[in-house]
């Protein structure tokens, strides 16, 4: 025990007299045990569980992360741990980074929507003074892609250019204006080829389709990939259905609008290993392709993310200009740098798909919803990129939160001669979301049902399984809804608003974290991974692959750290830019990083957790069990002032190794199905989220104005209120771009017309909705301490909110996003000449009368909300899957108790003629099947 | 993005101003005025016709004159639109051009003078040359007009002023130097249909100011705008409507962004005599937009009906 400690005089009521020295007024010996306050902190009860003695209510259960909780940080508003430099200019994203010696890099692109390269003249460039290096497709044959399984683009065009954009070359020369002028001297000579643009017209069999698969490429159509799904028990929907939704939908292709346009520098050191300074989302796959374009180890190459001003998924493919910048380097000898310019961040893309979709409900007596089909066809444009994973997102993740009597998936995602599209966040969920989100809303109105409570009585129950086998563990779904009907004023609103005022519902379910990792080799790698590092200073060093692209990823896995070691913030350093350094992790995508890499770096820390009590334990002579870690000190639980400083323990335990050292890791438990395709859409926790929008509708010119919205997002718990609000808004005014106003517009030519920030609408700060949001807290079993995903899912449900809001408040639907005035004023007029009214004003606004029904759905929403209750909590714990609203026994499969259950992944002939339209990529055989035919 | 490189001129004076321009015309040197450059420097960074010489007015003292019957053209518009001095209308256009960022550096002289816009044309170079160029911009090809393909003889690209309809139904005129003296004339006759020759200015003149008849305070009215953002975005229509206190009968009507230029429309208000639907079907006859802004044309036509009647409204 330190000599230091300072006796406090009796003037306060809570200091002791009996001569102990009193918790939270003892000083730490200097040289401390670190941080910025001299003293020990009293234990914050109200951040620690009321199961674990503390204050925090508990409502969902207990975790098995509770006895770790020490109140330092886990659920207060944190500050972000990057902010500071952020604000003061001091982050150093992609173009920031200054190498001595370095030249600009410059990419050649086509002007061909599609054609082949017959020759490439790069003499006149080369010729060029100040010109040092030039490369095209030659020099990097090999094939890369995000995905193992679609890896299709080339460094440069190697025979053919796929899109207005697309990569032919590249040069460096001693300034950008120099390289300009080299990229306009190469001389390309095109082969032009007919191009398509509408992905309907993918579907079809062409001569030359923009990639060829061989054995595999489906007729000879631009097909790059089809899924069929059928799961339940569709034979009795006819006789049983009472009401039908048919909704046809067209979603406009949306950019994510990153602030930050993609930028790389490269240079290959004196050792002659190559670093790579990109902001990526994903720097491990960026690492794996560079190595299989460029030919060297993984090991020889140190892929360096910096600060990233902006993902949402558009910086999570490994990107062909990457590997320019590492070819150009090399043969220059000298760093390279590229940064684009809007444009082109428009032409690289890996936006949102354009979409044609197709949603049929049916509902029957009971308002259970007994048939639900979707079909999906999606727009790729020139690339797979993530498109493999998005054509099953696009249904599976329709799936929840509902439960189903069956379930029907058609999708089919086609090449076209545009940019790639990719993942964006809400990746292949969002706009079949919209679309069931929005059907619901006209079921409810065809059975005279208050939408939320349809809803209400039809969710799947915490601990359960959906239709096609996904684990749900933790469900806040009723919660959310609950809390937006109410803070909403909803039922004095819906359907009471005058003409040109509406509310609106809409609901959400996103993944949090994908249960496959994309790479699985080397076989059963974790998917995160976290090393711990305390020299005897005290602070704690966290290594970690996870990429912070302003999400807070960095400061998540600090204040996990932080809490289970009870250290204040500043004492905890991530360090998670380098790969040279960082353990790999699958990276920032799927939602993932929050769920997998805290709970990586909860079990490093809990190890080092173990040695500092049984430290503590050895020199107070206590068992470590007895011990409490609060606020850089160690003591006995029954009596505070017998324990030890932080340090003094550290110390104690790095006497025989020095530093500290931990290691922790990630990996998903089994679960799922076994059909094909049963691992797309698992994940080891989902997120739920209810938003309720109302807007005003200028009648006479259509524009809609979004003016509050109440949004709920079932988080698990909250690490960070403030991150998750944060996302919970950030999402808002995304997601309000996609419905309203923003779209990558294809003329007639089809060429992108709008790759610029003036013309690509993103809402400014006079479109913002007031944003209320709300936290619902599930306190997911298997999240750090019961945290889920907060970055994606609360996109979801602000589309459909707000197209279910303008026809509360006009009557009339929309089914084609964004919803431009135009469109709207278009869909208002045509009401007024089929009504004969002459005054927008005049119109009808849609008004409810409830049915019978009503009653019915608010006593089963009851009886559920008590089984919910119950099993959140796990006092019920017997298995639930979905079917069981239908009748089904919840212990054996739905395909043994009734034969009409069915599971296919392929069509049967018999259903060739009835697909929908993505569907018809059915009717095409694969080429190994077709032998002898053309 | 990089500029073509360009020699600036920043004449201290208006003499000195005309006085270079003449040097530079009799050398046989092509260049552009420049005044707040919100509008040609965005251009130039595309390589839209970039010129070797640019003339700077922005070191010439007086030009900033804010007054209720005259506004110099290197007046602000955030001090127009902020100004006590300035008759409602305008400043009221003035405040929902662009963002107060641009508001800030941006004047009255290149709001009235906007270059004219298309989405085929305002694009990157690297873009244009993908679309083999356009007439606006052909970069030497001969090449023809891409929103109405086999005619190259007039150019549809739109302008997108919010000002200048304002200026037009409060009878406004404009002063215009050059090498060759001053000119006076009606606003209304400064425009000039079509996109590429935009207005009447000849080489080597700019615009001084505008003024406005001395009864301008007895008049009121309003400017009413279409735009998806109410911030950044150009007008996709607009419409003012100005008449003298107490008298329907002095109605003008003035329209914007729905073709190569603002027009005042005297022949369709005094047609109706007055009614307010009548002058919005008779405007709607009359005009025909085209598709190369954001919104489609026929949606843009039909909602000049809006904007008048809301523009008319007392």
């Amino acid at each position: 025990m330190s000599k230091d400690y300072v006796q406090q005089a009796g003037m306060n009521k809570d200091v002791r007299v009996d001569g102990k020295r009193v918790a939270g007024k003892l000083r730490f010996n200097p040289p401390g045990s670190g941080g910025s306050r001299p003293e020990m902190a009293e234990r914050d009860l109200e951040f620690i569980p009321e199961l674990e003695g503390g204050n925090e209510p508990q409502p969902a259960g207990a975790h098995s992360h509770d006895s770790f909780r020490t109140g330092t940080t886990v659920g207060k508003r944190t500050p972000l741990v990057d902010a500071n430099a952020k604000v003061t200019g001091q982050a150093w994203y992609g173009d920031d980074i200054r190498l001595p010696n370095e030249i600009i890099g410059r990419i050649v692109r086509s002007p061909y929507h599609y054609a082949k390269v017959k020759s490439i003249d790069t003499t006149k460039a080369e010729e060029l003074p100040g010109v040092i290096a030039v490369s095209t497709g030659v020099d990097a044959p090999s094939k890369f892609g995000v995905l193992p399984v679609t890896k299709d683009e080339h460094a440069m065009a190697v025979e053919k250019v796929r899109h207005v954009g697309d990569l032919v070359a590249c040069v460096a020369a001693i300034d950008e204006e120099t390289a300009r002028q080299a990229a306009a001297l190469i001389e390309v000579e095109y082969e032009v080829l007919d191009a398509i643009h509408d992905p309907k017209k993918g579907l079809l069999d062409v001569d030359d389709p923009i990639h060829w698969r061989g054995p595999y490429h489906i007729g000879s159509t631009n097909v790059q990939k089809r899924v069929f799904q059928e799961f339940g028990d569709r034979e009795s929907l006819e006789d049983t259905t009472k009401a039908f939704h048919n909704g046809k939908w067209k979603f406009m292709g949306v950019n994510h609008g990153f602030t930050e346009p993609h930028a790389v520098v490269a240079h290959w050191d004196s050792n002659g290993r190559l670093q790579l300074y990109t902001p990526q989302q994903v720097p491990h796959y960026a690492h794996r392709a560079l190595a299989t374009v460029l030919e060297v180890p993984m090991h020889q190459i140190n892929v360096i993310r910096t600060f990233v001003g902006g993902g949402f998924g558009g910086k999570s493919d490994p990107f062909p200009h990457e590997m320019c910048a590492a070819i150009l380097a090399r043969k220059a000898g000298r760093p390279v740098r590229i940064t684009f310019d809007r444009e082109e961040v428009f032409w690289v893309n890996r936006g949102r798909h354009p979409s044609h979709i197709e949603v049929k409900i049916n509902a029957n007596d009971d308002a259970k919803i007994s048939g639900f089909e979707i079909d999906a066809l999606i727009d790729g444009g020139g690339f797979a990129s993530f498109g493999h994973v998005t054509s099953y997102y696009n249904g599976v993740l329709a799936t929840a939160p509902y439960e189903l009597g069956s379930f029907h998936y058609t999708g089919a995602r086609v090449w076209t001669n545009k940019p790639a599209s990719g993942a964006m966040r809400g990746h292949g969920a969002v706009n079949t979301r919209c679309a069931i989100e929005v059907g619901l809303d006209d079921i409810a109105e065809k059975l005279q049902v208050d939408p939320i409570d349809l809803r209400l009585a039809n969710l799947l129950p915490p601990h359960s399984k959906t239709i096609t086998g996904f684990r749900i563990t933790s469900n806040g779904m009723r919660q959310a809804l609950e809390r937006v009907r109410e803070g909403s004023n909803w039922d004095e609103k819906f359907r009471k608003l005058p003409i040109g005022k509406g509310i609106g519902i809409g609901c959400g379910f996103f993944i949090s974290g994908s249960g496959l990792p994309i790479h699985w080799d080397p076989h059963n790698f974790p998917h995160a991974t976290v090393h711990l590092q305390i020299d005897m200073d005290g602070g704690v060093t966290v290594h970690t692959g996870a990429a912070d692209i302003g999400q807070g990823s960095s400061t998540a896995v600090a204040q996990v750290v932080a809490e289970v070691l009870a250290l204040p913030l500043e004492m905890v350093h991530v360090r998670s830019h380098e790969s040279d350094t960082s353990p790999v992790d699958l990276g920032s995508y799927s939602s993932r990083v929050t769920f997998m890499n805290a709970n990586a770096a909860i079990g490093a820390a809990l190890e080092i957790r173990e040695k500092l009590l049984n430290a503590a334990g050895d020199i107070l002579d206590l068992p470590s069990d007895k011990l409490v870690l609060n606020d850089r000190r160690i003591y006995f639980k029954k009596d505070p002032t017998i324990g030890v400083s932080y340090l003094d323990a550290l110390h104690k335990s790095q006497e025989d190794i020095g530093a500290l050292i931990a290691s922790g890791a990630y990996r998903t438990p089994p679960m799922g199905g076994v059909h094909k395709g049963a691992a797309a859409g698992l994940a080891p926790a989902y997120s739920f989220s209810a938003y309720v929008a109302e807007v005003e509708v200028d009648v006479d010119t259509g524009l809609i104005k979004c003016t509050d919205v109440w949004a709920a997002h079932d988080c698990g718990k909250a690490l960070n209120p403030l991150a998750v609000e944060g996302q919970i808004i950030g999402s808002c005014h995304m997601g309000l771009g996609q419905v309203l106003s923003e779209q990558m517009v294809y003329g007639r030519t089809g060429h992108l017309q709008n790759p610029n920030f003036l013309e690509y609408k993103i809402p400014s700060v006079h479109e913002m909705p007031n944003v209320t949001p709300i936290i619902i807290e599930s306190c997911d079993p298997e999240g750090p301490f019961g945290a889920k995903e907060a970055g994606e899912g609360p996109l979801l449900p602000i589309l459909p909110a707000v197209v279910n809001a303008v026809y509360d408040a006009i009557g009339v639907r929309v089914n084609d996003l964004p919803l431009t005035p135009d469109k709207v004023w278009a869909a208002i007029s045509k009401k007024m000449n089929r009504e004969k009214i002459d005054d927008a004003r005049d119109l009808p606004a849609p008004r409810l009368d409830f049915s019978e029904l009503q009653k019915k759905l608010i006593k089963r929403s009851a009886e559920h909300k008590l089984r919910d209750s119950r099993r959140q909590r796990r006092e019920d714990e017997g298995p639930y899957l979905n079917g069981v609203l239908f009748g089904l026994d919840p212990t054996l499969p739905p395909e043994e108790q009734d034969e009409t259950w069915k599971i296919s992944v392929k069509p049967d002939s018999s259903q060739l003629d009835n697909l929908g339209l993505a569907g018809t990529a059915w009717t095409k055989k694969e080429q190994r099947h077709m032998e002898g035919e053309k | 993005m990089l500029m073509p490189p360009f020699e600036l001129h920043q004449p201290k004076s208006v003499s000195e101003a005309c006085a270079i321009a003449k040097q530079l015309m009799l050398e046989g040197d092509e260049f552009d005025w420049i005044a707040g450059g919100t509008d040609l420097i965005p251009n130039y960074k595309w390589h839209i016709n970039s010129k070797p010489h640019v003339i700077s007015l922005a070191a010439i003292d007086g030009l900033s004159e804010i007054t209720m019957t005259e506004i110099g053209c290197m007046a602000r518009l955030h001090d127009i639109a902020e100004s006590e001095d300035v008759h409602p209308i305008v400043s009221e256009a003035a405040s929902k051009v662009a963002s107060s960022l641009i508001r800030r550096n941006a004047t009255l002289g290149g709001n009235l003078c906007l270059d004219t816009r298309c989405f085929w044309f305002n694009q990157t170079e690297e873009w244009r040359s993908s679309i083999d160029w356009c007439h606006k911009c052909d970069c030497g090809t001969g090449a023809d007009c891409r929103v109405i393909p086999n005619q190259n003889e007039l150019c549809v690209a739109t302008y997108q002023g919010d000002i200048a309809p304002t200026l037009m139904v409060l009878d406004a005129r404009v002063h215009l130097i050059g090498p060759d003296g001053t000119r006076v004339m009606p606003l209304v006759e400064f425009y000039k249909l079509d996109g590429m020759t935009r207005n009447v200015l000849q080489p080597g003149e700019f615009m001084l100011k505008i003024t406005l008849p001395d009864d301008v305070a007895d008049w009121i009215g309003a400017y009413r705008k279409l735009r998806v953002r109410d911030s950044w975005d150009f007008p996709e229509a607009g419409a003012a409507a100005a008449w003298k206190k107490g008298d329907r009968s002095t109605l003008r009507v003035a329209t914007t962004a729905l073709e190569s230029i603002p027009r005042r429309h005297d022949a369709e208000v005094s047609e109706s005599n007055g009614d307010v639907k009548a002058i919005c079907d008779a405007v709607y006859k009359s005009t025909k937009p085209v598709n190369n802004t954001s919104l489609p044309p026929r949606y843009r036509r039909n909602m000049i009906k809006v904007l008048i009647k809301r523009a008319c409204e007392e």
